[in-house]
This record gives structure tokens, C-alpha cells and sequence, in this order.
């Protein structure tokens, strides 16, 4: 495709009036005539994109469409895929999320999945810990082990990876915000330098969004959009050098649209500050593969399931333009738009749970149609707690039947060529590059934050989709739509929190504080702020701080102290 | 008056129930993250009838507990109505309401169910008192 700079039209102009002809023809002679007023319709649905789909599509919805457009399944622009031969090479990562309880069930938990056949690992933190509080502050009460793991300290990351073969297995740490990155991670690196694993043998990934902490989450308290994404670039610099083989950031989409925005919105605001990012990596003497080929993106599917599939198309085809055109990078990695899915959780109705395996079983099939590198699969009690046992390895099983019983991996993007995917691909990179323009016209987007402008477009979504779901024009079966006249709440085994869990592992944590030098601890959290008020990278002092035994606690009291806090934009009502 | 637990990360629940309640023609402070202790000053501060928390992290019982326990001793237990909503456990909604919350409400609950347990709530809050 780049080599020619011409347009070959798949399609011969010829073809292309007399299909014209024979549509109008059909639409005439054929076709009811309620179904020809009515010919184009707009499908909505939960975090959908409101794209109007008409009943039939041809060759005619995209006349000038160029094989170039598509390409080779590993070859520019990746429309079709990343890898030639995509999941008969190397299948998606089964990647549940592993549960919550204390560090050595967490442990147990790990081990098990990867016993069943999963072959990643997502470590998922509780309460406390994405909000970066140590077990035994006050706030904390009622929030240790409850949604995912405590992590106060290494020590705990010793616990949680014991036995797990780490220089083997891909870990994905679920540390949300740059800060929590900046602290759980160099807790990871040393967890591994303690068991004599080099840093260089480590994979993975973190989250390190600064979207995620500013504007997703809930909190009494938040650093700047600014500060925030001065951290997240932070990281991703220590990563690439001393942990070549981790993804140093996986922009969230996920989150935002779980919270309130469409699939279209998604996309734009990761891409956006994925730009952000590799445009800071330059001003500090990266050239674009530096961050490029270890960046990652996280995507939410819904139900809307070509309009999935089309999407993913679309951004892989999109990512790929920017970093080859606006950025000129020279590793095709960089141009990959690799990402693992996970299955929208608020598209999962509370009335008769069970139907949410078959509506997770759809969204996890639009992913692998679609291409996804890696892939959780929410569970049918999301609703209720987090997962069961019995839920979360149904879930893996979804993903296995899918993978190794329905044949559709065999094909590489079998959607490709359909005149209606390929319609609705051309649409959403469309739209996805509108709203793009949006957000840079803004000033970039830690502008368009700092503006209100994403609080604003999260606001409307979920006024506007509140009411269609009230007014049943977006329709849940079981909910608002085919509602049992007698609707029973199941009895599932839901989550038990371990009452002794907090105290104990409040302890623990107090008798560690005892044992460590804790005027070397002081000193280091010292040289923290002190980083963090200068202009040089803060990660060695973050990893210098952990080694000596800060908890998590210490290093947020230490950045908000340095940083200022910062007032978010209010939602409205 | 809305608030959420301080390390609540979730807040989807509590932006749609301002809506609802503010559609329907209540006066709405929305407060955000918060200590039990700090949700009840500002409750006695702004006079609220009800208090609605948005929990999705877990940890509700405690929480909740702790929540009454500071409105007894603001003396605010008696004339405020409390409401519980977001994702727990099917059986803690009956031990909230043991507790003494007037209603508690899982994903999904529509609007007019909220508003006519603040309505009635509220109702029975204005008989005692006179």
C-alpha cells in the first residue's frame, strides 16, 4: 500500500453503476415499503455508538474502497491484524483476573489459573491499594482484600509471587494510575531483584494512565492532570530502560467507557493521549519506537457486535496512520495497536445472572473476531460481588470453548471483506478521528481535562443513557425488556470478605514498619519529594524508597505533599 | 445529600441517582468521597433528610455501621433517613435494613423506586416529629 501513491477501487466503476441500478431496482420492485422508509436504522445499545445501519449493505457503501486499505494480516496497516497468521500462531492470552483475598489466597489463586490453562496472570488490587492507602489508615477500615489483594509493602509482593515462575509468565499488574505505578511496580522489581531475577527477563504490564487517575476515579483527593501524566511518562522512561520487556502503559479505555462514554469516545481519548505520550517521549529525546513498541491499549466490548468488531478494525488501521505518518516510526511494533479486551462489565443485567454468560460469550466473540491480543471475560455475578471461583473459570472455560471448539480462530479476520464490516469500519475510524480533532483543537488532552471537557462528555452519556434505558429504547432482556412477571434474585454464592483479613494484615504491616531502618526510609521519601518537585526522572527514587521498606501510604502522602492537589471539574446533575 | 465511602473508585452510580432525584424535583448535594464522620457533619451542616451512600468496593456493613453510629451521636439518627445503593451481597441488604437503612438498592434499581423510598422515608420522618 505505501509503496504506490495511486488508488486501485476494488471494485470497477462499471460494476459499481450497475449494482447502483439493480439496488434502486430492488429497493423498488422488492422491498416492502415500510422496510424502504425505514431502511436505515439506529441500532442502540449500552455504550453504543448510535451509528444509523442500514438493512442491506453492497459494494456500493464503499465504492472506492482499496484492497490497500486492508491489507495483509501482518502487514500495513494492520486493518487485518497484527500477526500473519494471528491465533494459529500464538492464541490470546486467557487473562483473568485472579480474585480477592489475602496475599496467600491471592497466591493460591494465581497458581491455580495457571494450573486450568490460563496463561497470563491480572492482578487485581483492593480498595486500599488503587487508592494508594496502607491497610492501617483510618480510611482504609472495610476496604483490605475486599475487591482484590492488599499490597502495603515488597514484602507483600513476595507473598503473592511465591512459586509463580515470573521470568516465564506474562504478569499484568493492575495499577491503574501513574502514582500507583510509580509505587506498585518498583515493589515488583524488587520482589524479583530479592529472588535473583534480572529485570531484563521480566513481562508484562501496568496501566499507567493518567485518564484513569484524573477523571475515572472517584477520590477526596487528586494530583493534576499534568503532574499525573509527567509521572506516567516518568514510568514508561525507567521502564523502557531497566525493564525492556514490560509494557510500560496500557491506555485504559476500559474505564472511561465503563464509567459513561461510547466506544467512539473510548478509542479517541486513549489514542489521544497515547499521542500525548509519544510526542513527550520526543521532547525528551525519544524517537517514537522508544515508547511505541511497548505500549499497549485496553479496550471494553459491549454488545453491539459487528460495531465491536468494526472498531477494532478501525483503531488498528488508525494507529498505525499516526505513528507511521504524524510520528515516522520505523518499527512496525510501533504501528501494531496491540490490546487485550475485557468484556463490559455494566452491559451484565443483575436480573437472571445466568444470561450474562451468554452476553459475555458475545462480546468475548466480537474480541477475537476483531483481534484481540488478550482477553477477560467477565463473569455472570459481576452484579453481585466480585466473581466466584465457579464464575471466574467459567469464564476462562468461554474463552477456551471459543478458542478450541468453535474453529473461528482458524481464519484470520473472517469479517474482512464483508460490505457491511468494511462500511462500518471506514465509519468509526471516521468518527474516532473526529472526536480526535476535537480533543486536539482543545489544546491536546491534558488541556481538554483540565477544561472539563471529558467530564462533560461522561456527564451527558450517562444522563442520556439513564433515560433510554427508563425509557426501554436501549433493551435488557430480563430487565427493562421480556421482564420476568416474577422476578426472582438467585441465591449465588457470593464473595466472603475474611473478617480477620484487615487486622491481620494491618499487623503485619506494623511489624514490618518496626523491623526496616526507619530513618533510611525518612531520607528516601526525602529525595522522593525532592525529585518530584525538580525536573528529573522520579522512579529511581521511587525504587530506592521501596527498598528500604516505604509502604504505599508513605510514597502518596509524599507525591500529594509534593505535587499540590488538585480540583477536578465537577460532574453535574 | 450523596456521598461515598473515602476509597470508593466508582462513582457512575452516585452521578445517575443525582440525576434521577434532581429530575424529580429534589434538592441534590452531592458530596463525593468521604469518612463516615465527615458524611455526618456535612449532613448536619446542610440539614439533609436523607442520606444516600454509593458502595461498590465492598466493606458495606462496617462502613454502615459506622455511619449510624456517628449520626447518634450528632443526634441526626432519628430525622435523617439513610439509603445504601450500588453492588453488595443479596443478604446484606437485610442486614443493612436491620441496621436501620430505609432502603438499599442494587444495580439496576429504577428510578421510581428510589424516589418513593425518599418520599416515603421522608413522610414518616415529618409524622414522628410532629
Amino acid at each position: 500500500m505505501c509503496s504506490r501513491t495511486e488508488r486501485v477501487p476494488l471494485y470497477n466503476p462499471a460494476a459499481i453503476d450497475g449494482i447502483g441500478r439493480d439496488l434502486d431496482r430492488w429497493l423498488n420492485q422488492v422491498v416492502d415499503v415500510r422496510d424502504r422508509e425505514q431502511f436505515r436504522l439506529t441500532p442502540l445499545s449500552l455504550l453504543g455508538s448510535e451509528i444509523s445501519r442500514a438493512m442491506l449493505y453492497t459494494p456500493l457503501d464503499t465504492p472506492d474502497l482499496d484492497y490497500g486499505d486492508l491489507g495483509f494480516p501482518g502487514q500495513e496497516p494492520y486493518t487485518r491484524g497484527i500477526h500473519p497468521n494471528m491465533y494459529r500462531g500464538r492464541t490470546f492470552t486467557m487473562r483473568q483476573l485472579c480474585g480477592a483475598g489475602s496475599r496467600e489466597y491471592i497466591n493460591q489463586r494465581i497458581r491455580s489459573l495457571l494450573d486450568h490453562g490460563a496463561t497470563g496472570v491480572n492482578l487485581i488490587l483492593d480498595a486500599a491499594t488503587i487508592q494508594m492507602y496502607d491497610s492501617d489508615e483510618p480510611e482504609a477500615r472495610g476496604q483490605v482484600g475486599t475487591v482484590g489483594v492488599p499490597i502495603d509493602s515488597s514484602e507483600d509482593m513476595d507473598a503473592i509471587f511465591q512459586d509463580v515462575p515470573i521470568d516465564k509468565v506474562s504478569v499484568s499488574i493492575v495499577t491503574h494510575y501513574p502514582q500507583n505505578t510509580a509505587i506498585l511496580f518498583p515493589m515488583y522489581l524488587v520482589m524479583a531483584e530479592r529472588r535473583g531475577i534480572p529485570w531484563n527477563r521480566l513481562q508484562g504490564s501496568v496501566q499507567n494512565d493518567f485518564v484513569m487517575e484524573t477523571v475515572v476515579r472517584s477520590a477526596s483527593q487528586y494530583i493534576s492532570p499534568r503532574d499525573a501524566f509527567r509521572i506516567q511518562c516518568d514510568n514508561i522512561q525507567f521502564l523502557r530502560t531497566n525493564v525492556p520487556k514490560w509494557n510500560c502503559v496500557t491506555f485504559n479505555g476500559y474505564n472511561l467507557r465503563e464509567f459513561g462514554t461510547s466506544g467512539v469516545t473510548e478509542m479517541a481519548v486513549a489514542l489521544a493521549n497515547a499521542i500525548e505520550t509519544v510526542s513527550e517521549m520526543e521532547r525528551r529525546g525519544h524517537g517514537p519506537d522508544y515508547v511505541g513498541e511497548r505500549l499497549a491499549f485496553f479496550w471494553s466490548f459491549a454488545s453491539d457486535f459487528f460495531g465491536e468488531v468494526a472498531r477494532l478494525r478501525a483503531v488498528r488501521r488508525l494507529w498505525h496512520r499516526i505513528m507511521r505518518y504524524r510520528f515516522q516510526a520505523q518499527n512496525p511494533k510501533s504501528m501494531w495497536m496491540r490490546c487485550h479486551v475485557q468484556t463490559s462489565g455494566i452491559s451484565l443485567t443483575r436480573e437472571e445472572p445466568m444470561n450474562n454468560i451468554v452476553r459475555a460469550s458475545f462480546h468475548a466473540l466480537a474480541a477475537i473476531l476483531g483481534g484481540a491480543q488478550s482477553l477477560h471475560v467477565d463473569s455472570y455475578d459481576e452484579a453481585y460481588s466480585v466473581p466466584s471461583e465457579d464464575a471466574s473459570l467459567l469464564s476462562l472455560r468461554t474463552q477456551q470453548i471459543i478458542q478450541a471448539e468453535t474453529a473461528v480462530t482458524e481464519v484470520v479476520d473472517p469479517l474482512g471483506g464483508s460490505f457491511y464490516v468494511e462500511a462500518l469500519t471506514i465509519e468509526m475510524e471516521r468518527r474516532i478521528l473526529d472526536e480526535l480533532d476535537e480533543i486536539e483543537r482543545l489544546g491536546g488532552l491534558i488541556s481538554a481535562i483540565e477544561k472539563g471537557w471529558l467530564h462533560g462528555r461522561v456527564n451527558e452519556h450517562i444522563k442520556r443513557e439513564q433515560k433510554m434505558i427508563e425509557d426501554g429504547d436501549i433493551r435488557l432482556v430480563g430487565r427493562n425488556y421480556l421482564r420476568s412477571p416474577d422476578v426472582q434474585m438467585p441465591d449465588l454464592w457470593v464473595h466472603e470478605n475474611d473478617a480477620g483479613l484487615e487486622s491481620d494484615t494491618a499487623q503485619r504491616l506494623r511489624q514490618m514498619r518496626q523491623r526496616r531502618d526507619n530513618q533510611e526510609v525518612g531520607r528516601c521519601l526525602d529525595r522522593l519529594k525532592g525529585t518530584c518537585r525538580g525536573q528529573d526522572n522520579i522512579m529511581a527514587s521511587c525504587v530506592e524508597a521501596v527498598r528500604a521498606g516505604a509502604t504505599e501510604g508513605e510514597m502518596r502522602r509524599a507525591f500529594i505533599e509534593a505535587f499540590g492537589a488538585w480540583a477536578p471539574p465537577k460532574f453535574t446533575f | 445529600m450523596l456521598a461515598q465511602f473515602p476509597l470508593e473508585t466508582h462513582s457512575r452510580g452516585m452521578i445517575t441517582v443525582a440525576g434521577m432525584l434532581r429530575d424529580a424535583g429534589m434538592e441534590v448535594v452531592v458530596i463525593g468521597n468521604a469518612t463516615p464522620r465527615q458524611i455526618v457533619e456535612t449532613a448536619v451542616q446542610e440539614d439533609a433528610d436523607v442520606v444516600g451512600i454509593s458502595t461498590y468496593c465492598g466493606g458495606e456493613l462496617v462502613l454502615a455501621e459506622d455511619l449510624l453510629a456517628e449520626a447518634t451521636s450528632k443526634g441526626i439518627r432519628d430525622r435523617t433517613a439513610f439509603l445504601l445503593g450500588g453492588v453488595f451481597p443479596p443478604r446484606n441488604a437485610a442486614k443493612l435494613r436491620d441496621m436501620g437503612f430505609s432502603g438499599t438498592f442494587p444495580p439496576s434499581s429504577t428510578k421510581s423506586e428510589i424516589v418513593s423510598c425518599i418520599e416515603n422515608a421522608v413522610r414518616s420522618g415529618d409524622k414522628s416529629s410532629a
